[in-house]
């Protein structure tokens, strides 16, 4: 049997996605357009910033707009050279679909964590969690997140990035779905 | 391109979605809802756990209408609660055969937690075996641990296989670390005895015991077999141990053809349906072998 998953979905995630670093503190981001970056809000402040790339190579940031409370930052990121990635709206997903997750969680670079989709919208009433998490939707999956995957991308089993991970509540991996992040960005760019 | 695990992804999805056909969430605790099976026409179960209240009971059906539904029973021991509802509201479970589990097998857990879609975990077997007994002393007819997730609200929701069969019930309260799952021959058994009386009757002696080894001089004398017995220590009033006329210091040798050594034999015999059954008990008394007819009587039960 062929490695389907490593060899293409994987692979072609992997490509766009970058670190973001801000003095002790790392996080992931994705390749969103050519120079800019989409990561989370929480893992960003104003001011400088260095974003890595998957080769290895250094390029300067600039935080072009951060959403606190949808948790989204945008990045301008000249010379990124990196290519976008490919986008699903994920309320087309079914629950039982393969997803995953790459990022830099703990400081292991370009880790893949693969699981399947438990949800998407709202969690549940009654759910662990804050009023104003509970009140926003979510990509929400069944696989492993830790510290360093916040502004990562979760994809579907062929590489289209479905949500960018946020954080886990009760265990549950959740991610901002795609197309806010698409609303916000044309919302600012209008 | 990845046609392999596009494929993978598709079944997965397809076995949530039959899956959940028969998954309804349960509204019988406060704030968040559990998971129940439509097991039954008309029959739905969930985890006794879960049900924290008696009355104005209420599940969401698949299609979002949430109805009243009313309790028949719940078992502490075996950790499950029967409801009923309405009949031809759902389809019932598709049930498999969790006896062919293998730890490595891939399997899903199934919710639904309020009026949304499913929600679904996805993970692996981790541990099977023969029959166990729950720390609340329920007997449960296979061991099935999984390394799933059970998200709150999830409890009470089925284990399902890729092909979409229902293997059990997932219970949040029968173990801490890994994913415990009641298996399907359990659960029809609780759920008829649930059905007919509103509780699960467990056989009941009224006497204390422990486990006792006889001298090699005891052997001979009262020609014994066995290595050892169990002594009666204490004896309640009226009870079926009582009736039967069985004294402190009495030892029971075998209960039913079959030789005691351990208390555990003795609550498992008492855990099937026996209430009102007569065993033949062979006991030692004053260093004679002795006979005696024991008719087994229903265990008291607590009130909740």
């Amino acid at each position: 049997m062929s490695a389907p998953l490593k060899e293409v979905a994987a692979e072609r995630v992997k490509a766009s996605v970058v670190e973001v670093l801000q003095g002790a503190s790392a996080g992931s981001g994705l390749t969103w357009a050519v120079d800019v970056v989409v990561t989370a809000a929480h893992v960003v402040r104003a001011g400088r910033l260095d974003v890595r790339l998957p080769d290895g190579q250094v390029r300067e940031a600039r935080v072009r707009l951060a959403d606190r409370e949808r948790d989204i930052a945008v990045l301008d990121v000249p010379r990124l050279g990196t290519p976008a990635v490919l986008r699903r709206d994920p309320t087309e997903l079914r629950p039982g679909e393969v997803v995953f997750a790459i990022g830099h969680p703990l400081g292991v670079r370009h880790a893949m964590s693969a699981g399947i989709l438990h949800a998407v919208g709202p969690l549940p009433e009654g759910y662990p969690g804050s009023r104003q998490l509970r009140r926003l939707s979510w990509v929400q999956a069944d696989l492993r997140l830790a510290p360093g995957n916040s502004g990562g991308p979760i994809a579907d089993s062929e590489g289209r990035v479905v949500g960018v991970s946020t954080m886990t509540v009760g265990g549950l991996a959740l991610a901002v779905p795609i197309t806010a992040v698409e609303a916000l960005v044309r919302a600012r760019a209008a | 391109m990845s046609a392999t695990l596009s494929t993978f992804s598709d079944q997965l999805a397809d076995a949530v979605e039959r899956g959940a056909r028969s998954v309804v969430s349960v509204h019988a605790r406060p704030r968040l809802p559990s998971t129940g099976v439509h097991w039954r026409d008309g029959v739905i179960v969930t985890t006794e756990a879960t049900v924290q209240r008696d009355q104005n009971i209420t599940v969401t059906l698949p299609d979002g209408r949430r109805i009243p539904a009313e309790l028949k029973g719940r078992d502490p021991s075996t950790d499950l609660a029967v409801l009923s509802i309405p009949t031809g509201q759902l389809p019932v479970a598709t049930l498999g055969d969790p006896a062919a589990l293998r730890p490595g097998h891939l399997v899903l857990a199934l919710g639904r937690t309020g009026d949304g879609g499913p929600r679904a975990a996805f993970g692996a077997v981790s541990t099977t075996g023969g029959k166990w007994r729950s720390w609340k002393g329920g007997e449960i007819d296979l061991r099935i641990q999984s390394d799933l997730t059970i998200y709150p609200g999830l409890g009470g929701g089925p284990l399902v296989s890729p092909d979409a069969t229902i293997l059990g019930i997932n219970s949040g309260g029968l173990s801490r670390s890994l994913a415990t799952t009641i298996p399907v021959s359990t659960i029809d058994s609780v759920v008829t005895q649930l059905l007919a009386k509103g509780y699960v009757a467990r056989g009941w002696l009224g006497a204390a015991m422990q486990p006792v080894r006889f001298s090699e001089a005891a052997r001979a004398k009262a020609g014994i077999k066995g290595e050892g017995g169990l002594v009666i220590l204490s004896v309640e009033p009226d009870a079926p141990a009582a009736r039967a006329g069985l004294l402190v210091g009495d030892v029971i040798i075998s209960l039913d053809g079959a030789a005691i050594e351990h208390p555990d034999q003795v609550l498992e015999l008492l855990g099937g349906s026996v209430v009102g059954r007569t065993l033949k008990a062979e006991l030692v008394r004053g260093g004679k072998q002795e006979k005696m007819d024991i008719v087994i009587g229903e265990r008291p039960r607590r009130t909740r």
